[in-house]
């Protein structure tokens, strides 16, 4: 066979020529996302789209051989590829303000570009370095790196692999970093952060180094002092060292997402840096260490073998931080986690569709699609919505752990460990490449190292949960046969409504008796609904007696409540999670309490607390308000219980005795003992009752009296709460504290009494809002001398003015909002500020606003927000299908489509399709065919700093049957890196440029 | 030595009697100029001893003053002598041993004393000895303790020790303290910010009265994540303040780990010093506690190419 071309992945990038063996060679560059559908074409439905799109994305595949450069291979040189000689491609191009791949941050402050905190990284979903350099971009197609970075002397350019050295330029003024990976890693697994950044060793593993950006070093050094032991935590079960020889995490602004791992680095937003007094962001912060770590071993150093593989990826790292979140916080809110997760999962499935874990596509027509409900392909990480991506990775850890209940942990890791040494001797292969597939991981490659080590057949919980999409919908209702004593239960299941899926086989179910707790295993099959269970207990009553829990625990009960003809206390289906299920189970309201109260697992205590919202009676009140007195008892069970106590008080109103929900409660637990009206002064190194009292404010606003407006007590509770707040003698910081107090006073406002309309002034302001709005412009005021961590409190005043706002107390404007929103404001207050804006769109139906979004979805330099106004759009949509407003113009259609089928929304290439999917739909009728211009270019302030070069070393290219490798060097200088005190309201000049060769070894 | 501290008793009595001078009516100076007026006959009848018939005012003075000067010292000489000696009274030796200090001939003093010329000098008026004004009293004058020889100077006056707490009654009742110190941070709160909002820009939320809830403009910063991350110097302060009993712990523990952990911690501050260029001190790279971590290590010089 030939190898007459070479195809390669690059986008944005300007070839000026390529070289293979130092000849001339001719090369033809298509992207053909740039626009995904022709002026000329007539549809415009999002069916059509999704299948151009896919179509298009498709074309540059580079699992499938193909790229958008196609490289001619000079005719001389065919016949050394036939003797699988060794061939150099060398590549000039150069990099024009890049829309994505690479993002630059670059502070519009006086000074040089190291005083200003310049940065740029790299970024992008999921096969996303094309962006920055041609390449063969997949996960698949592995080789070892060479990388050269000449940045600024003020810099550090961090990339992956070991830095090898780092040398000055001959003008002394700046300096080239090398690097040098010897771990095959592909392409998409590369990344480069340049920046003036503080550099700190980890204290306890020299070869792991920090980077942040200048002045936030106490921050890192305080987030940084917990890595190692995520580190010796993996290790050790895995028992096997972390794979590469360094590793670097490097913190940036404006991140796209919080956490990205690539080969032995990691890039994080600067915004999970957090000081040792900063209570709220540090289990955040520690969990995205260690997905971030997870990654590493499962992702970056272990690849896959092709898109349809990613769930064993996603699944397996998940899992491991699974493990991590239960050594170190706890089973409890392991199991609080995995419910959190079972439950997002099965919402989203039943309400958009089916995640289907690994996706076979026989032939490759797109008719053969298997998720015909999506209004997006999932053929291509590309084409697939970002929100399904993420419910894609839920499941995918999921169902890791559903295997793991299978074959028990102990095999589950020892498969781990098994593809890490093969993959780890594979690597240390330096020049057998064709060993390297050893590290790519696929799914028959992942079931068969199960079944290996096992010895156990897990076909068909990969036939249900992975090859098939859907959950299982659960009905159980049960009666107790008194004469047989027998409990019949009766459990039925709804396969028919999309996102479900037929469930056959074992389920377990727990029944609480008296005379203790008993497992059952039933077999769901086709046509039995109905199961007798027989019970243990005698319903005879020995009241003396306790009653033994599932863990062995003996307690007393109050049995009064209870039916005197059952032994039944309550009854659990499939307690384990053990099936991706949704279960509606019927039982009475006293067995709900009853299992609140004495059940001891937290799942089974937060189901009680959701199923107890419709009983509200006063054995409710008092099993809810035990719950959150009791010390013992999981904080976000006592969290929850908050909140629906508030509900039943408020279905409690006309009978509700005492004073208000929780008040004598928080007053007892927080408050003085000699002055019940004033709370104590912060301390929070108790932090479960740190949490409880931040929530229960926030639950108590939510009551109502009987003409439906918050009682007058609670609120002039809450405006005391305020008032007396404390903080000086506490070691920890009370922002996230007082930014609840204020959203107890957000949850505290009802609509204003308004009198046809009329114009809302100061004078005719409500005595309390205008306690209210004292408060917050305070808080709001103080926060501009006094700015809280990540801006907490103003946050929540934006969100309060937004109700004052909603709820008619105050004039309807969207000004203020609009000036948080700007660029230069803190990411959560800018996202507030959106939100609040987006709200009032919706509201308001004012175009104005609407236009001035898309603006920013066009503008803004952060791409997190823009993504975030198109997604918080689609949550909360100006208009709906159903409604006629007169927003529904054919002009925000064509903008919409135009945003989308331009190919600039580089890394959220699906937002605006989601957006517009939630106004319309899927129906067609409403697109008519409108042709218009292509949108401008948005002009970007970006520049660059830093040029690079990049040498990878065999690899193997996926057109060619021999193996080839590729080696790519780019040399350059860049064109003009900005001077000192360069003032940016110039025209964007810099631009990074790069000449690379490619060449090919072997 | 000695010169020195006649002329500094010297000075000093100069002192006290330029300040009698000008008022003359108190009994102690009344005592004082008594004094005073015998020294002055006793230089004039020794003048006339040595046979002069009228002196000038001023000699008088200077001689008065030197006859004072030198008695002063005398005085003063024989104290510190027997205190030398652990004494509290001078006695006659003290005396002859400081006359004999001063260059005096004690021998011939007998003589001198009984001289035939010599002048009767009448007693100098008996002048109450004038009386310490009674400092205003405060509490009981102190005896010594018995550990201390009654020959030991006397306490001072109570007023001199003594204190006497002047506060009032405070404000224990902790509702009130509470509601004072809330009343206080909100009044302090509002008035800066309300200052804050009128010397700057503000945004309002009521279009009909713009000043009734005035916010502060909301202004973009360059680098937003700055002062949304890093605690304010407020917060840092109570930090110090609180954590201090803590951070003595902590340290108490590290102390007690091993040395590898020490290690870290000097490695640790190294890096604090790297400067952003990157370039490591290289007399700091021998220590063997150095970190071998190729970010640390210095910046190479380019190789010179010979050909082009």
């Amino acid at each position: 066979m030939n190898l007459n071309r070479i195809k390669l992945n690059s986008k944005q990038c300007r070839i000026y020529r390529v070289r293979v063996n130092d000849l001339e060679a001719p090369f033809i560059y298509n992207d053909p996302t740039l626009e995904v559908c022709h002026h000329e074409s007539k549809q415009r439905n999002l069916n059509y789209f999704s299948s151009a799109y896919t179509a298009a994305v498709s074309a540059v595949d580079p699992d499938a051989g193909n790229g958008e450069l196609s490289i001619k291979v000079p005719s001389e040189l065919w016949k050394q590829g036939d003797e699988m000689k060794v061939m150099k491609v060398y590549i000039e191009f150069s990099l024009d303000q890049p829309k994505g791949g690479l993002h630059f941050v670059v502070p519009d402050v006086e000074g040089s570009m190291a005083e200003r905190a310049a940065h740029v990284f790299s970024f992008g979903n999921q096969n996303s370095t094309r962006f920055w350099f041609p390449c063969v971009d997949s996960y698949s197609e592995l080789c070892t790196w060479k990388l050269e970075f000449t940045v600024d002397a003020s810099m550090v350019a961090v990339s992956c692999g070991d830095l090898v050295e780092t040398v000055y330029t001959h003008d002394m003024r700046k300096k080239t970093f090398h690097y040098m990976l010897p771990i095959p890693t592909a392409a998409p697994n590369i990344s480069l952060a340049v920046g003036p950044f503080e550099i700190l060793v980890d204290p306890y593993m020299h070869e792991v180094t920090h980077f942040c950006l200048p002045q936030l070093l106490p921050l890192l050094k305080h987030t940084m002092s917990y890595l190692h032991e995520i580190f010796e935590f993996y290790e050790e079960i895995l028992t096997c060292r972390y794979p590469y020889s360094c590793f670097k995490t490097v913190f940036v602004d404006e991140a796209y997402v919080q956490v990205s791992s690539y080969a032995s680095m990691s890039i994080f937003s600067t915004n999970l840096l957090h000081s040792g007094m900063i209570i709220d962001q540090t289990p955040v912060t520690r969990h995205c260490l260690a997905q971030a770590l997870a990654q590493q071993f499962f992702g970056c150093f272990i690849s896959r073998m092709s898109w349809a593989d990613e769930w064993v990826l996603k699944g397996i790292s998940g899992y491991i931080y699974g493990l991590y979140l239960k050594k170190t916080f706890g089973v409890n809110e392991y199991r609080h986690w995995i419910k959190e997760e079972l439950d997002t999962i099965v919402d989203y499935e039943l309400k958009i569709g089916g995640v289907l874990l690994h996706p076979t596509f026989s032939g490759g027509k797109e008719k053969d699609n298997p998720t015909p409900h999506l209004h997006f392909s999932i053929r291509h990480p590309h084409t697939l919505s970002w929100e399904y991506y993420k419910m894609f990775q839920c499941k995918a850890h999921l169902v890791m752990r559903l295997i793991e209940n299978r074959i028990s942990m102990e095999f589950m890791l020892q498969v781990f460990n098994k593809l890490l040494s093969l993959a780890s001797t594979a690597s240390s292969q330096k020049y057998q490449s064709h060993m390297w597939s050893q590290m790519l991981v696929s799914t028959s490659g992942f079931l068969k190292s199960i079944s290996n080590v096992s010895g156990k057949d897990i076909g068909p919980l990969i036939k249900q949960w992975v090859d098939q999409s859907g959950v299982v919908k659960f009905f159980g209702s049960f009666a107790f046969n008194r004469k047989r004593n027998v409990l019949e239960l009766e459990i039925r299941q709804d396969y028919t409504s999309s996102g479900t899926q037929k469930y056959v086989g074992p389920i377990k179910v727990t029944v609480q008796e008296l005379d203790g707790s008993f497992n059952h295993t039933l077999q769901i099959e086709e046509n039995s609904l109905k199961h007798d269970i027989p019970c243990h207990s005698k319903s005879r009553r020995n009241k003396k007696k306790k009653i033994p829990l599932m863990n062995g625990e003996e307690v007393d009960m109050d049995l009064s409540a209870m039916d005197a003809d059952s032994p039944l206390l309550w009854i659990r289906i499939d307690p384990d999670m053990s099936i991706l299920r949704k279960v509606e189970f019927e039982q009475a309201d006293f067995m709900w309490q009853y299992q609140l109260r004495f059940e001891r697992d937290v799942v089974a205590q937060e189901e009680a607390i959701s199923a107890l919202e419709i009983f509200p009676t006063p054995a409710s009140r008092l099993a809810l308000t035990d719950i959150l007195e009791q010390d013992q008892c999981f904080y976000k069970v006592r969290m929850q219980a908050c909140f629906c106590l508030a509900k039943i008080a408020n279905s409690m109103m006309s009978t509700w005795t005492g004073p208000p929900a929780m008040k004598s409660l928080f007053t007892r637990m927080f408050c003085c003992k000699s002055c019940p009206n004033i709370v104590k002064t912060n301390n929070f190194i108790n932090f479960q009752s740190y949490f409880l009292q931040k929530t229960m404010p926030v639950a108590m606003a939510l009551l109502r009296d009987v003409q439906n407006l918050c009682p007058k007590e609670v609120l002039n509770f809450m405006l005391d709460l305020i008032k007396y707040n404390d903080n000086r003698k506490n070691k920890f910081s009370d922002n996230y504290y007082r930014a609840e107090l204020i959203d107890a006073l957000t949850n505290s406002l009802t609509p204003a009494i308004s009198i046809n309309n009329e114009v809302r002034t100061v004078d005719n302001l409500n005595t309390d809002v205008r306690l209210i709005l004292e408060e917050i412009t305070r808080f709001l005021n103080m926060e501009k001398l006094l700015p809280s961590y990540r801006n907490t409190i103003t946050v929540s005043c934006l969100r309060a003015i937004r109700m004052l706002q909603k709820n008619g107390h105050i004039p309807s404007d969207p000004s203020l909002f609009k000036s948080y929103a700007q660029y230069g404001h803190f990411v959560d207050v800018r996202i507030a500020a959106l939100e609040a804006v987006i709200d009032y769109t919706r509201v308001d139906r004012s175009s104005s606003e609407l236009q001035w979004l898309l603006e920013l979805v066009h503008n803004d330099p952060v791409h997190y927000i823009r993504h975030e106004i198109l997604s918080m759009l689609a949550k909360n949509p100006p208009f709906t299908k159903a409604a006629d407003s007169l927003l529904c113009n054919e002009a925000l259609v064509d903008q919409l489509w135009k945003l989308m089928n331009s190919g600039r929304m580089h890394t959220f290439n699906f937002s605006p399709r989601k957006f517009l999917w939630c106004l319309y739909g899927l129906n067609p009728s409403i697109y008519q065919s409108y042709l218009g211009q292509k949108p401008k270019q948005s002009p970007c302030l970006e520049r660059a700093f830093c040029e690079y070069h990049v040498v990878m070393e065999p690899a193997l290219i996926g057109v060619a049957m021999a193996p080839l490798g590729l080696k790519r060097k780019a040399e350059t200088p860049l064109s003009s890196s900005p001077e000192p005190g360069q003032v940016m309201q110039e025209e964007p000049s810099a631009k990074a440029s790069v000449k690379s060769k490619v060449s090919n070894l072997l | 030595m000695a010169d020195s501290v006649v002329m500094g008793s010297g000075s000093l009595n100069s002192g006290s009697r330029s300040g009698s001078s000008k008022t003359s009516t108190s009994p102690t100076e009344n005592y004082q100029l008594a004094r005073r007026r015998t020294l002055q006959v006793v230089v004039s009848s020794l003048l006339t001893e040595c046979g002069f018939e009228s002196a000038e005012k001023a000699a008088m003075e200077t001689l008065t003053e030197m006859m004072q000067s030198y008695i002063t010292e005398v005085g003063r000489c024989a104290k510190a002598t027997c205190e030398h000696t652990a004494r509290s009274t001078p006695t006659l030796s003290d005396v002859v041993i400081t006359l004999v200090e001063m260059g005096f001939n004690v021998d011939t003093l007998p003589v001198y004393a009984k001289r035939s010329q010599r002048m009767v000098i009448t007693a100098p008026p008996i002048t109450n000895a004038p009386l310490i004004p009674k400092a205003l009293i405060a509490g009981q004058k102190r005896t010594h303790p018995t550990y201390i020889p009654s020959h030991f100077p006397e306490f001072p006056d109570p007023h001199t020790y003594i204190k006497t707490p002047t506060f009032r009654e405070p404000v224990s009742d902790y509702q009130v303290v509470r509601e004072k110190a809330a009343s206080q941070r909100r009044d302090v709160e509002r008035a800066l910010t309300r200052f804050m909002a009128k010397t700057g820009e503000t945004q309002s939320l009521f279009k009909d009265d713009i000043s009734a809830f005035p916010l502060i403009a909301a202004k973009p910063s360059a680098i937003p994540y700055l002062s949304a991350l890093l605690p304010s110097e407020l917060e840092l302060q109570t930090l110090e303040e609180t954590d201090s009993s803590e951070q003595d712990d902590q340290t108490d523990t590290e102390n007690s780990s091993s040395n590898v952990s020490q290690d870290d911690q000097s490695a640790d501050k190294e890096n604090v010093v790297l400067p952003p260029g990157g370039v490591v001190p290289t007399g700091k790279a021998n220590e063997e506690n150095m970190i071998d971590n190729p970010y640390l290590r210095p910046v190479k010089k380019p190789k010179v190419r010979r050909k082009k």
